[in-house]
């Protein structure tokens, strides 16, 4: 069973960096971990701390753990003393670099690069100069002494520079738990396109509108590569099914080797079928015949490895042709770019009764269409188009306010319950019933 | 037990939700003899037994009808008495995917409120995981806990009356099942509260210590926000971060398409119909010069270009004067999605921090 709390060896983690920069590493012990920029670190350093934690990356590969990623100050954990070694620039501290301010931007004169003491040059011999541990913060301090114009700044604009340049130059990371939410966020910042810019409301959205829940039986189409696979699965925690039904010969699914499961628990939970297959079942349906027992012991080894494995399949196989020909499906999970009023026609049939359908698009009017074919289907009730976007605030007590720009692109989620109209004897309350009503009342009391 | 397993068939005793419309659903104990009595018609509970979820039912006097649906928390959220704000689903559905809330957590939520975030708490931490719900008005408790017994979520929710902000979280007397580490060992936590600032401070006690531990503190007014961020970052939460959430409902709608085109050939056919009228009005003045009466008389103008317009006669491209539905055969239209008529603007900014164990705590592996 896979740790979700504590950093694992041979498990996937998600790195953040100070940049707001974003990495999938695998954590295979005594290797070194390069973070570019940031530094390098070897992943023995870091097992066995509890995921979430911050590091400052030290000379020789080493880490310390610290309070988190953007801190203004590096606080002394506990157990740890806080010595300066001789010689070394002293560390000032954030109340005396901000102590010089100025109250508006009225002596602000913009000379460009000028105002800046420090050359590049410069900074590169810092950076170089063999003092690992904390050299962001020291490049920050002469960075700071070398503005000419630090002082005139206000207090504000002071702590908005310094966030910068700790973007910049802090030697740090972060090491998450590597969950579907993470696996999205990570996607949507390195190749939205393949995650059709899902964010993590709409996640949320689509899975709490298909009511999904452990023991659960889905049908899920998954074109991300398996990124909602993944997040379905850790959302049912090993229990129940997924019908996964995909457009190729074989499912692509590649994207779950950062879920560290294990194959037992993907064959377990995971049906793969095609469309060809979910279509036409019967024809599809493999009509496997064990061999003899006798027949099997004289097969050569390659032969009856290779006879394991057809019988494997063909089961499989079977096995998903059965569970879908079983129908009632607890919901129909979709994340595709097929075309929906063709596809529902052979999924609505599948569907248990008032179960059910949750579709992402990145484009309202993809559902736009789906939803006039449903009203005129009628199988579906009340389908509605729902969208979630978050806005993010920047969160300082004092400077409180929704942060500049964020993602132009929503999605959109349609979901609806799957029901059984009645084909006939239906009539509805409205224009006319009143007088109906009134008729059927006299031959009541007649 | 609604939540946490699927049915097919309707039995007497089952919750039912009866769909009316879209914003009347109303929860159903199914017993014999009964009978729900709405505006939209009457509904025997005898018919429902036996019947499949999701099936349509006609009302028992020939008129009316309701669809019988099985309990989501999702459609719960719909139908439920409020007895406090509630939490849609909108902002429920982010903070169970944000905090990593899947089956098998263990979550905290206080207030209890109307109850509609335990629902989904409960559904998705299954039985595996547990809630430990908090609400310190007691009618309101009194309410949900029965409420929680009738729905059956009281195999993985243990629901306290309590003030958390003046007496903590611990519990003393936690049934063994939902003992973990000897106490509540909390992964998640959810603060739906006046004042989370005076709740923070009692959550170290109950929050895991061998995990990384997520918050959301669920608040309307930007100053309890800031006193809310000042609390965590005093009690040693970090990666603050507020956001808010804007949730919107679209409708497919259909708009009829109107062609430049056709506006111009109409109004070439009114001036042709006018002028046959003219013609005729000359011809029957030439006739029957004292008659003026007749020619105007709405009953007789088949020439009357009023007329014609309100009758759809003539070149009627766009159906004016007629009542036409939405997406009719005889007219051209235009898909189009037009937003609910009512949009939350607001419900609560929603502030995320987390609790990571001390760093001595590391586990040689």
């Amino acid at each position: 069973m896979k740790n979700t709390s504590i950093i694992t060896p041979n498990q996937h983690a998600l790195i953040r960096l100070p940049s707001e920069g974003m990495k999938v590493v695998e954590l295979k012990p005594d290797q070194i971990i390069n973070l570019g920029k940031f530094g390098s670190f070897k992943v023995n350093e870091i097992l066995g701390y509890s995921y979430g934690q911050a590091f400052e990356i030290l000379d020789d590969y080493m880490v310390r753990p610290i309070k988190s990623l953007m801190e203004d100050q590096v606080q002394p954990m506990e157990n740890e003393s806080t010595q300066e070694e001789e010689g070394q620039f002293t560390r000032k501290d954030i109340a005396t670099i901000l102590s010089e301010s100025s109250e508006n931007n009225q002596f602000i004169i913009d000379v460009g690069s000028q105002i800046q003491k420090l050359s590049s040059d410069d900074i590169d011999k810092l950076k170089n100069s063999g003092v690992s541990s904390d050299v962001g913060q020291q490049i920050i301090d002469k960075i700071i002494e070398g503005h000419a114009g630090f002082d005139k700044k206000t207090l504000f604009s002071q702590q908005k520079y310094l966030k910068r340049k700790q973007a910049k130059f802090f030697r740090r990371f972060s090491v998450d738990y590597l969950g579907g939410s993470q696996l999205l966020e990570y996607f949507l910042e390195k190749d939205n396109q393949r995650v059709f810019d899902m964010t993590t409301e709409s996640l949320g959205l689509l899975f709490s509108y298909a009511n999904v829940k452990p023991g659960g039986k889905y049908l899920l189409i998954d074109e991300t590569g398996g990124v909602i696979l993944y997040a379905l699965m850790e959302r049912m925690n090993g229990e129940g099914s997924i019908v996964s039904i995909h457009e190729n010969e074989h499912p692509n699914h590649i994207l779950l080797r950062n879920s560290d499961y294990t194959d037992e628990m993907i064959d377990r939970m995971v049906k793969p079928i095609n469309w060809l297959q979910f279509v036409e079942t019967n024809a599809e349906k493999i009509n496997w015949k064990d061999e003899p027992e006798d027949v099997i012991e004289n097969m050569k080894a390659t032969r009856k490895a290779q006879y394991y494995r057809q019988k494997k399949r063909a089961q499989d196989i079977n096995h998903v042709i059965d569970l879908v020909s079983e129908g009632n499906f607890d919901a129909f999970i979709s994340v595709s770019k097929l075309h929906m009023p063709s596809v529902l026609p052979y999924i609505l049939p599948k569907v248990g009764g008032s179960r059910p359908i949750a579709i992402y698009s990145e484009y309202k009017e993809r559902l736009l269409e789906t939803q006039h074919f449903l009203s005129v289907d009628r199988r579906i009730l009340a389908p509605s188009i729902y969208e979630s976007k978050v806005r993010h605030y920047q969160t300082i007590p004092g400077r409180m306010h929704p942060v500049m720009s964020s993602r132009g692109l929503d999605g959109y989620v349609l979901t609806g319950t799957r029901v059984y109209p009645k084909q006939e004897g239906i009539t509805a309350v409205g224009r006319g019933i009143s007088k109906k009503r009134r008729a059927q009342d006299e031959t009541e009391k007649s | 037990m609604p939540f946490n397993s699927y049915k097919d068939i309707i039995e007497e005793g089952d919750l039912v939700l009866a769909y009316i419309n879209r914003n009347h659903i109303k929860p159903i104990r199914v017993t014999k003899d009964e009978i729900l009595n709405t505006r939209y018609g009457c509904f025997e509970h005898n018919e429902m037994i036996g019947m499949s979820y999701g099936e349509q039912m006609g009302g028992s006097r020939g008129y009316g009808y309701i669809y019988l649906l099985a309990f989501t928390p999702e459609l719960w959220t719909v139908s439920l008495p409020h007895r406090t704000q509630i939490v849609y689903t909108h902002d429920s559905s982010y903070i169970i995917q944000r905090l990593n809330i899947v089956s098998g957590s263990r979550v905290i939520e206080a207030g209890t409120g109307s109850g509609s975030f335990s629902h989904a708490f409960s559904r998705t931490v299954g039985l595996e995981g547990k809630l430990f719900s908090y609400e310190f008005h007691e009618p309101r408790f009194i309410e949900a806990k029965a409420e929680f017994e009738d729905h059956g979520l009281d195999k993985n929710t243990l629901i306290t009356h309590r003030d958390v902000c003046k007496d903590g979280f611990e519990l003393h007397d936690i049934p063994q099942p939902f003992v973990k580490d000897s106490g509540i060992a909390a992964d998640a936590i959810f603060l739906d509260l006046p004042s989370p600032w005076e709740a923070i401070p009692h959550l170290k006690a109950v929050a895991s210590s061998t995990r990384r531990v997520g918050i959301c503190c669920f608040s309307p007014c930007m100053e309890q926000v800031v006193k809310t961020v000042t609390a965590l970052n005093e009690n040693g939460w970090v990666d603050v971060e507020m956001v808010e959430v804007a949730g919107r409902r679209w409708e497919a709608r259909k708009e009829m398409l109107k062609d430049v085109n056709d506006v111009i050939k109409r109004l070439k056919d009114i001036q042709a119909r006018r002028n046959q009228g003219l013609e005729l009005l000359k011809q029957s003045r030439a006739s029957t010069p004292g008659e003026k009466r007749e020619a105007s008389n709405p009953e007789s103008g088949e020439a009357n270009p009023v007329k014609v317009q309100n009758t759809g006669m003539g070149f009627n491209p766009f159906g004016r004067g007629l009542r036409i539905k939405e997406g009719d055969e005889k007219f051209e239209w235009r898909d189009v999605t037009g937003i609910e008529p009512d949009i939350k603007t607001h419900t609560s900014y929603l502030t995320f921090a987390y609790l990571q164990p001390p760093p001595s705590a590391r586990v040689s592996l």
